[in-house]
């Protein structure tokens, strides 16, 4: 441990730090610019430098670079050194005046205008794109090339590097924001942002993220197809920041088992992906999206921050089209509910945003049943709203336009919009099937999970104990799923509340005076729940089969195996069968 | 005379086909009445004498009717049944009776159409075939 | 090998060196460092070689390296066995010519001697070898009286000029690695070490950090592996004494290292050469091999198991590589780039192992010290500055070159008593030292002495020695200029306040000699310097402010002329000056008129001619045509 002095204030601290680490350790802070708690310091922006007294002898160093020594004296805001920083922001805001992040930097530290002559760059030469690319994404693609005046960073030979992997790590880092402007400079590969799945791909993610604010929990995961550490065992920055400690890349994947009484599936849908119709143009013009993306659009916490733009400017002429991948006579039939209601709204949201715009809505027929809904519906058309009716059937394509579409509907005039809306509709999630096999639950002919009577057992399944709650079942409004999960709940409860089980009636009985332990009532039972056992019965020693009551689901198909007849399933015995073959035969 | 009505015994697992049958009665689908449905569990429950005494009994034609592969819900019970009843219908033609007599079929919950497509095919194939006779004439 | 028969082989080459250097037959050698071949050497050379021949003369042509006065090459020595040894210059191939055929004929050409030795003395053993006398010569001065030599005192430069710097033999005549064999037979590591700190030798590269302590911290590291670097990217402009030690006494260089590295403990030993020294490095390189071919290099030296090599390694010629640590960076391939020091060379250097680097001079002054002691060396020079000092003497002063002298000796005796005053009779004005990071001084600092601590006091640098003599017709903010231009174009570029600070001060400056500036300009600009030194990592950024700031310590004044008055008081700064036609001494001839580019002269012949200022671009060519001291020019009071 190395003991000395900040600001007067006594510290303790490893061998080896920083003053600068020091320094933070105790709450001191020194301004900095070019370092960065993943990298190796670099001293370029001399921001951080202080006075540091050595056995009396004044120094001024970065104090990210110098280390801690025995008994040293550091002064991290003298006249002189706060005069220093400023020069040197005075510096950086006349080597990049227009860049926005040095200005507010000089702001910061109370500088308005520069007294150097002006040029016109966009990099400090702080060396942070080049140190992250060598250091932690180990590629190394760029770096500081001559000297002076004439210092800049590029790749070798100045041209588009072949190793550079266009993984954007250096514009992360760049404090002026040029890096993102030069990143076609290095590569001639394609960059492929990582988008954001939450916000439907209209911003991008880190690989390491926070799914969505509201997720629960609310820890960041980490994209193992995307993570540089992952991929190519570098980089291991975010573990470097993460104070806590809480970043361990050995973290597998786990089965956790536990005992439960009952299952809630409330799995949710995915939304209808119209790409593969093309006549909506979907995915073909950017000015073609859907309902959702609309959604993160018009969000206040979306990537826009609520601003609707598109091409970046503001729509002027809204088409909503309904009914996309709903009432499909030849794909999905069934109607999606919530389409109706939320393009009404989205209309309602957009006439507030922009009061003098366009606003046209094909539908075929408005089902605004819930409570309220008629009215509110009636409110959205006397907003200057056009409703235009079309036939399911009628066709409809959307074309290119110059910078817009025109929207062609059969039986209306030609509309020319900057911005299309699909109303699409609500899907069974990719994975239902696989989750209905491993549940033991059923599928209903559209995809979505069957309940075990439609009018009766509207929240059962077939499998006792597990319940359907939500748009897993079919498409629902949040009103309607919250009812369905209420009442999941409640039947839930139902079960937990019970001190004894009561399990199926029908299982399986051994007579075991006709049993003659053959045992293939042992392999034909899929619970197990038949063993052989040996009895002592009329004073000779016999196996026999013997059925776990608690473990016997009652299928029967043990007895459809016994040989001599001496298994039976309770209420389904060999003589009840047969007595109703027999009525049934005679006709 | 009178068109000839086959009488069919129906075996149906409780869990998709018992299920797709009323479903198909809910939904009030039209299917002919000739069947008569018996319950089980699993089609595993099915053993080969329910269907020769059926046939025995009087019935002209046997449904059997579980859940598809991979959906049955004690995991495999409509395997077993598949077996027993491809070896039965070997069986039923060295006895002289027509295999086509049985037919195994798998009837999700969610299929009340498929089943009732399933007992209108089934009546007009044993229509074709004709009334049983296993009784000796004197 | 005893101790006894190493001192005897030792003893063998060293009289073989002196047949060779002193053979009984007639010897010429003519000085072939770069400043002798750039004035016309080779050519001598090989004029002097064919006259030799076609005269069928049995006599030895030889080379040798740069006595130090350039101004006066091409230069050559003649030495006739028994007699003193003979120094011509200024030569040119016809003069060389007729020098040997007089030669050959028994006349030495009295009037066209410089100076003569009768004893030549070896500044390591103390040995004066008697060349002979000439009572004809009694008018000729004698080296040691000649007044460029006469207060110089020449150890680093001690064999420069005197032998073939292509001979080991030579060399060893003249007491060459006789210090080495008494570290290597009779010394521990620590003895050399406490013999190099009591003499005080200071790091000659600039900064003067104490060479014995150096060694001492590099010594104590633990390490199998630890690195001799010899620094010899000489790389201020106009400091030329490290090549002239390179080209002239290789093995001055090698001894030093080997010496260093005994002390130290290490087994490699690297010279970083700049690339634009050809002839050096081709010196080196032969100097290396002979010394590998004695067994002094290479593997168990001398039988004493002591190991130790020496490569060359070619640098690309940057300033900032003289700073240690981008010396460094430069040797493992990468970019230029200082660092932070802690960690110090010599506890993680060179691959991480412990480095010492010392320069040139630093290295060729350690065999004297072995050799006479260390009392004798720290008996020279002042109390914090110890022994001799090489400067190269350049700018407006008579004799320019290279001189060694005592530390303390002032500015003056160095300008007046070796320089010979200022060219053609003008004012001093200043003299800057220390190349283009050190200080210029005034006229008033002329009795300054001169040692580290006294020009830091002025504001000024040692440096590496460079020294430019300054006079009235240099404009101070340009000559400010000019340098800050230098290490701006020079500054490694990784601290925003060197690159970007030297930048905006360069700027200030320009404005300034455009006439462009405001007096606010000049606080702004010593602000910045300040900060530029506070906030800089290396030397480099530490001391580039330095020629503006002690410009503007000595001669604001004159950077008030030209914002104030819109004057270059030199009449130096283009935008600030006019050129004019004086009418009474104009003749009319209409030279200027027709050299003019820009036809900005007009006038009938014989009439005097007039400068239209508009289209006058101030190059000069008509003042420089004139023949009848017609033009004039002016500055500040048009």
């Amino acid at each position: 441990m190395v003991k000395l002095s900040i600001n007067g204030q006594e510290v303790e601290v490893k061998e080896g730090q920083t003053i600068l680490e020091a320094a933070n350790s105790i709450g001191i802070e020194i301004p900095t610019l070019c370092y960065h708690k993943a990298l190796s310091p670099y001293g370029a922006c001399r921001l951080c430098v202080v006075e540091i007294n050595h056995n009396g002898n004044i120094m001024y160093h970065t104090s990210c670079q110098f280390p801690v020594m025995e008994g040293i004296e550091v002064q991290t805001n003298t006249e002189r050194v706060l005069k220093g920083r400023k020069i040197m922001v005075e510096l950086m805001l006349a080597r990049c005046p227009e860049s926005e992040k040095i200005q507010e930097l000089a702001e910061q530290f109370g500088v308005k205008e520069t007294r150097f002559k002006k040029k016109d760059e966009d990099c400090i030469l702080c060396g942070l794109c080049a140190r992250i690319c060598q250091e932690r994404m180990g590629v190394g693609t760029i770096d500081f090339i001559n000297r002076g005046i004439e210092r800049d960073i590029k790749p070798p030979f100045e041209t588009h590097s072949e190793i550079c992997r266009v993984c954007g790590a250096c514009a992360s880092v760049c404090p002026t924001g040029a890096r993102t402007l030069e990143l076609k400079e290095l590569s001639l590969r394609e960059p492929n942002p990582i988008l954001s799945e939450f916000n439907e791909g209209l911003a991008k993610r880190h690989p390491i993220y926070i799914p969505f604010p509201q997720s629960v929990p609310k820890i960041p995961v980490i994209d193992r197809e995307k993570c540089i550490h992952f991929l190519l065992d570098e980089c291991e920055t975010c573990s470097i920041f993460c104070e806590a400690e809480a970043i361990k890349y050995d973290q597998e994947d786990e089965i956790i088992e536990l005992d439960i009484g009952a299952i809630v599936v409330a799995s949710g849908f995915d939304s209808f992906d119209p790409t593969a119709e093309t006549k909506y143009g979907y995915g073909e013009f950017p000015n073609v999206i859907t309902g959702m993306e609309f959604e993160r659009l018009v969000s206040a916490s979306g990537p826009t921050e609520g601003h609707i733009e598109v091409n970046g400017k503001e729509p002027t002429n809204i088409v909503f089209i309904q009914c996309v991948g709903s009432r499909d006579k030849d794909g999905n039939e069934y109607c999606s509910r919530v389409c109706c209601m939320y393009t009404a709204k989205q209309a309602h949201m957009v006439r507030d945003k922009f009061p003098d715009s366009e606003l046209t809505i094909y539908f075929t027929d408005v089902r605004a049943f819930g409570k309220g809904f008629e009215e509110f519906y009636n409110r959205v058309q006397g907003e200057n709203i056009i409703y235009l009716r079309r036939e399911l059937d009628d066709t409809i394509q959307v074309v290119q336009n110059g910078n817009g579409v025109v929207v062609k509907a059969e039986g209306h005039p030609d509309i020319e919009a900057d911005l299309v809306v699909l109303a699409t509709g609500l899907i069974p999630r990719e994975d239902s099937k696989e989750l209905a096999q491993t549940l033991n639950i059923n599928l209903s002919a559209d995809g979505f999970f069957l309940e075990a009577h439609p009018k009766l057992r509207p929240v059962d399944t077939f499998t006792d104990g597990i319940f359907l709650a939500g748009s897993c079942q079919s498409p629902k409004d949040i009103p309607d799923t919250v009812a369905q999960a209420s009442s999941a709940a409640s039947r839930v409860c139902n079960i937990l509340s019970q001190k004894e089980l009561e399990i199926e009636a029908t299982i399986a009985y051994v007579d075991e005076t006709l049993c003659r332990a053959c045992g293939f009532c042992v392999d034909a039972c899929p619970y197990q729940a038949i063993e052989l056992v040996r009895i002592q019965y009329l004073g000779h020693t016999t196996d026999v089969a013997r059925v776990n009551e608690a473990l016997c689901k009652g299928c029967g198909t043990c007895a459809a195996a016994c040989l001599n007849g001496a298994i039976r399933q309770l209420g389904y015995t060999d003589g009840q069968i047969l007595t109703i073959i027999k009525a049934f035969g005679e006709n | 005379m009178d068109e000839f009505e086959p009488n069919i015994i129906g075996f149906l697992c409780n869990w998709c086909s018992y299920a797709g049958a009323d479903l198909a009665g809910t939904s009030r689908i039209q299917y002919p009445t000739n069947i008569k449905i018996i319950r089980v569990m699993c089609s595993g429950r099915i053993e080969p004498v329910f269907i020769l005494e059926s046939l025995k009994k009087g019935a002209d034609g046997v449904l059997i009717s579980g859940c598809h592969f991979g959906e049955c819900h004690y995991k495999s019970g409509n395997y077993k049944a598949n077996r027993r009843i491809k070896l039965l219908k070997k069986y039923l033609k060295e006895m002289g009776v027509d295999p086509n007599r049985v037919r195994f079929e798998f009837v999700s919950a969610s299929e009340g159409h498929r089943f009732a497509d399933v007992v209108r095919e089934f009546v007009e194939e044993l229509k074709k075939i004709g009334p049983i006779s296993l009784q000796i004439t004197p | 090998m005893t101790e006894v028969i190493r001192f005897q082989i030792l003893e063998d080459i060293q009289s073989k060196g002196q047949e060779i250097l002193y053979p009984d037959k007639p010897r010429i050698a003519i000085s072939m460092a770069t400043c002798g071949l750039a004035a016309g050497a080779g050519k001598i050379y090989e004029v002097i070689k064919k006259e030799v021949k076609d005269q069928n003369l049995d006599w030895i042509i030889t080379e040798t390296g740069c006595i130090g006065f350039c101004q006066i090459e091409p230069l050559l020595y003649f030495h006739f066995p028994g007699k003193p040894k003979l120094f011509y210059g200024n030569l040119t191939e016809k003069k060389a010519r007729e020098l040997i055929k007089a030669l050959a004929a028994g006349d030495i050409k009295q009037d066209w001697i410089l100076w003569k030795i009768e004893d030549e003395e070896s500044i390591i053993n103390e040995e004066k070898y008697h060349l002979g006398k000439n009572e004809n010569l009694k008018d000729v001065p004698l080296y040691k009286d000649y007044p460029f030599f006469a207060k110089q005192l020449k150890i680093a430069l001690r064999n420069c000029g005197f032998i073939d710097p292509n001979s080991i033999d030579e060399y060893v005549a003249r007491g060459g690695y006789s210090s080495f064999y008494k570290v290597i037979n009779n010394l521990k590591s620590h003895e050399v070490i406490e013999e190099v700190k009591k003499s005080g030798l200071r790091g000659r590269g600039g900064a003067g950090f104490p060479t014995g302590l150096k060694w001492e911290m590099c010594s104590k590291e633990d390490s199998p592996i630890k690195y001799i670097i010899c620094n010899a990217d000489e790389g201020d402009p106009g400091a030329y004494m490290d090549r002239s030690i390179l080209e002239g006494d290789p093995h001055s260089i090698l001894e030093g290292m080997l010496i260093g590295a005994y002390a130290i403990g290490s087994n490699e030993g690297i010279i970083y050469v700049r690339a634009e020294y050809p002839i050096a490095i081709e010196k080196l390189r032969n100097a290396i091999k002979q010394a590998e071919g004695f067994g002094l290099l290479g593997k168990n030296i001398l039988d004493t198991g002591f190991n130790f090599n020496i490569k060359i390694v070619k640098g690309a010629g940057a300033f900032v590589c003289g700073e240690e640590t981008a010396l460094i960076a430069s040797l493992e391939g990468r970019p230029v780039d200082p660092r932070m020091r802690p960690p110090f060379p010599s506890h993680s250097g060179l691959w991480g192992k412990p480095t010492n680097i010392n320069n040139v001079e630093t290295w060729a002054n350690i065999p004297p010290i072995i050799a006479r002691g260390s009392d004798w060396y720290s008996s020279l020079g002042t109390e914090k500055s110890k022994g001799t000092k090489v400067f190269s003497l350049v700018g407006k002063i008579q004799n320019t070159g290279l001189v060694e002298v005592p530390m303390g000796i002032s500015l003056r005796e160095i300008i007046y008593d070796i320089g010979g005053g200022i060219l053609e009779e003008k004012k001093f004005k200043a003299i800057q030292t220390g190349g283009p990071s050190g200080g210029c001084l005034p006229e008033d600092s002329i009795n300054l002495p001169v040692d580290y601590d006294s020009l830091s006091e002025a504001g000024s640098i040692m440096g590496s020695g460079g020294m430019i003599v300054l006079d009235e017709d240099t404009c101070i903010v340009d000559l400010a200029k000019f340098f800050l231009g230098f290490t701006r174009e020079e500054s490694c570029g990784t601290c925003n306040s060197c690159r970007e600070g030297l930048d905006a001060s360069y700027d200030i400056l320009n404005r300034i000699t455009e006439g462009k500036a405001e007096i606010s300009d000049l606080d702004l600009l010593e602000e910045l310097s300040h900060v530029i030194i506070d906030f800089s990592l290396c030397g480099l950024g530490k001391t580039a402010p330095n020629p503006v700031l002690t410009t503007l310590r000595y001669f604001k004044d004159e950077y008030i002329a030209h914002i104030e008055e819109k004057k270059c008081p030199a009449k130096v700064c283009r935008a600030l000056i006019h050129y004019t036609i004086i009418p009474d001494k104009c003749t009319g001839c209409g030279i200027c008129f027709k050299l003019c580019p820009e036809e900005a002269i007009t006038g009938k012949t014989k009439e005097p001619h007039f400068i239209n200022s508009e289209k006058c671009i101030k190059c000069g060519i008509c003042l420089d045509s004139c023949r009848f001291d017609a033009i004039s020019i002016s500055s500040g009071d048009l």
